[in-house]
């Protein structure tokens, strides 16, 4: 049998072969292109966000069907938060003399602040919704059922914590809007029998919305509350794994 | 020394079914890729042609009216209108989230999971459970702001006279009926729970007082709604045999939340204006309010 002789490699070849090949690309991918099986798993055994995914799952669940990627998109609305909340926190400071100012600074001045800013807003609402409508597709689909019993608790806590981050937030602005809904709010907490108070005088720093309750609102906002609900994420997604994917039929 | 171990039942994982499944890249990342794209687009645009809001500076001495939360807990600002504000702001919602934690240690059938309404009469319990939970807060809401007896009245002539103002909503049973004196103000602890709230230094014994009309109105007639409704719900789904297992049960008691949570947040988003009055959407006004004046 005759052999064919391999084709000259032509010049994009030896270019793709140099920037793909080469020894500090591979120090950082160490799987060629998924192109293959062996490559597609291994890209998302050896990458660290991708890993969050086992390698391969049960086909119902690639169907847009049955998760509406609700849980997913409410992560990715985390992640989107984080991000513009990063670039608004270059221009804001949360004090009582400056919060309202920059936030009309924002608006006005920065290049992109405004869209930054509405980005933000809506992704909030959009997280809230989109949480809530990832809870009912998890219990219409029976998901809570053993062995994911501790991870539809885990669940509930992020759904609070969602709550907590969106209202912690909605102080930041410091304008009418969010003055008097927090005191809205916060009126609710302090009706609570015996320790409601307490924990109003707690969560403002002091008897009425100010200068303490606006320090306090922002850093449970830009860190305590991300932090925690980070964490407990990070534990809703390992349960996910242990718990062998996700719910399907007996 | 030996130690006992009692073994319990521990569920555990699935086996995978290796034959059925298919590869995360690309199957699933691609899929992730376009829903996270999809939501990138349309907030980015939603951003370009829509503005967050900002109102005025914060000033405490000019309260806007209606002041209102964040549209979230514009459910819980709804019942607190109706009720206690402790019950309605606090001791509802967290039992509520105590009980919807606790779902899966009361069903812990596996039956039907992984499939939407995977279990039998489902989805007629849903549909059954969301339609009263729906009209029932609906019904609730018009009663307690007096808007039934106001139609009665004012469409078909139906009124029932002085004799049945009790009936008006709630709050016209502590005000319409005759409580005699004493029951407005019955002892009932005798010592101070001020103790415990910080805002007092213990103090003498005192004794506290109960307006037991006040009481009816703003807890035991909510409690009996907010607990006996959906009771009732379910006993009565139970006795037609449509709710058979605990995952009935919970059908029946999600759906009937969801409805009721849901028109909730609607009626307390945009069916409240000034003074928390019950309006129309397109009647919905926001005054700046006066400086100075509540
Ligand atoms: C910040 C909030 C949350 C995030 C980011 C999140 C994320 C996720 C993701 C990515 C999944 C994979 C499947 C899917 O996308 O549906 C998932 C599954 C799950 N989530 Fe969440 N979730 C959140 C809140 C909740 C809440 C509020 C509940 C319930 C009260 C819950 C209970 C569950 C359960 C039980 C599963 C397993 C579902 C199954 O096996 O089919 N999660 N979550």
């Amino acid at each position: 049998m005759a052999v064919e002789a391999p084709a000259k490699p032509t010049l994009a070849d030896k270019i793709y072969d140099k920037m793909f090949h080469n020894y500090v690309w591979k120090s950082i991918f160490r799987t060629g292109y998924p192109n293959t099986p062996r490559n597609q798993m291994l890209v998302v055994a050896t990458n660290v966000f991708l890993h969050l995914h086992p390698t391969r799952i049960h086909r119902t669940h690639v169907k847009v069907t049955h998760t509406y990627c609700l849980g997913g998109l409410s992560f990715f609305m985390f992640l989107g938060l984080t991000v513009t909340g990063i670039l608004l926190m270059f221009y804001y400071v949360p004090s009582v003399e400056r919060a309202y100012l920059d936030m009309q600074n924002i608006t006005t001045t920065v290049q992109f602040g405004q869209l930054m800013r509405n980005m933000h807003r809506w992704m909030a609402h959009a997280m809230v919704i989109l949480v809530f409508l990832h809870m009912m597709r998890v219990f219409y689909t029976g998901a809570y059922k053993p062995p994911r019993e501790f991870n539809w608790v885990v669940g509930v806590i992020l759904l609070v914590l969602t709550f907590l981050l969106s209202f912690t937030g909605y102080l930041l602005p410091w304008d009418q809007l969010a003055f008097w809904a927090i005191t809205v709010g916060s009126n609710i907490a302090g009706s609570a029998p015996v320790l409601g108070p307490k924990t109003r005088f707690w969560m403002l720093g002091g008897f009425e919305v100010g200068p303490e309750s606006l320090i306090r609102f922002y850093t449970l906002h830009v860190i305590g509350l991300p932090l925690l609900a980070a964490i407990f994420m990070a534990v809703h997604f390992w349960r996910i794994r242990r718990d062998g994917g996700l719910a399907r039929p007996l | 020394m030996a130690t006992t171990v009692v073994a319990r039942p521990v569920a555990r994982p699935q086996a995978r079914a290796r034959d059925e499944e298919v590869l995360v890249w690309p199957d699933l990342v691609f899929i992730e890729f376009i829903a996270a794209m999809l939501f990138t687009i349309t907030l980015f645009f939603l951003s370009v042609v829509m503005n967050a809001p900002l109102l005025d500076q914060a000033n405490a001495d000019v309260t806007p009216n209606p002041s209102k939360a964040p549209w979230y807990l514009l459910n819980l600002q709804e019942l607190l209108l109706h009720m206690n504000a402790a019950m309605a702001g606090i001791i509802i919602p967290t039992i509520w989230l105590v009980i919807l934690g606790a779902f899966p240690y009361f069903d812990r059938d596996n039956e039907g999971q992984g499939v939407y309404f995977g279990t039998e009469g489902a989805v007629k319990i849903t549909i059954i459970a969301s339609a009263i939970g729906f009209f029932g807060t609906w019904l609730l809401i018009l009663w307690d702001s007096g808007k039934i007896a106001f139609f009665l009245n004012d469409w078909f002539q139906l009124s029932g006279g002085d004799s049945l103002r009790f009936l008006e909503n709630a709050r016209s049973m502590q005000s319409q009926l005759p409580w005699p004196d004493w029951s407005r103000e019955i002892t009932y602890l005798p010592f101070n729970l001020r103790i415990l709230d910080g805002t007092g230094s213990g103090g003498p014994t005192t004794f506290q007082h109960l307006d037991f009309p006040g009481w009816l109105v703003e807890q035991a007639i909510p409690i009996a709604f907010i607990v006996g409704l959906p009771s009732l719900l379910i006993y009565g789904m139970w006795r037609m045999g449509l709710v058979v297992t605990r995952r009935d049960a919970l059908l029946a008691l999600f759906g009937g939340f969801v409805a009721s949570y849901g028109v909730l947040t609607l009626t307390g988003t945009a069916f409240r204006g000034q003074g928390q009055e019950l309006v129309f959407p397109w009647e919905l006004k926001v005054s700046e309010g006066i400086p100075g004046q509540e």
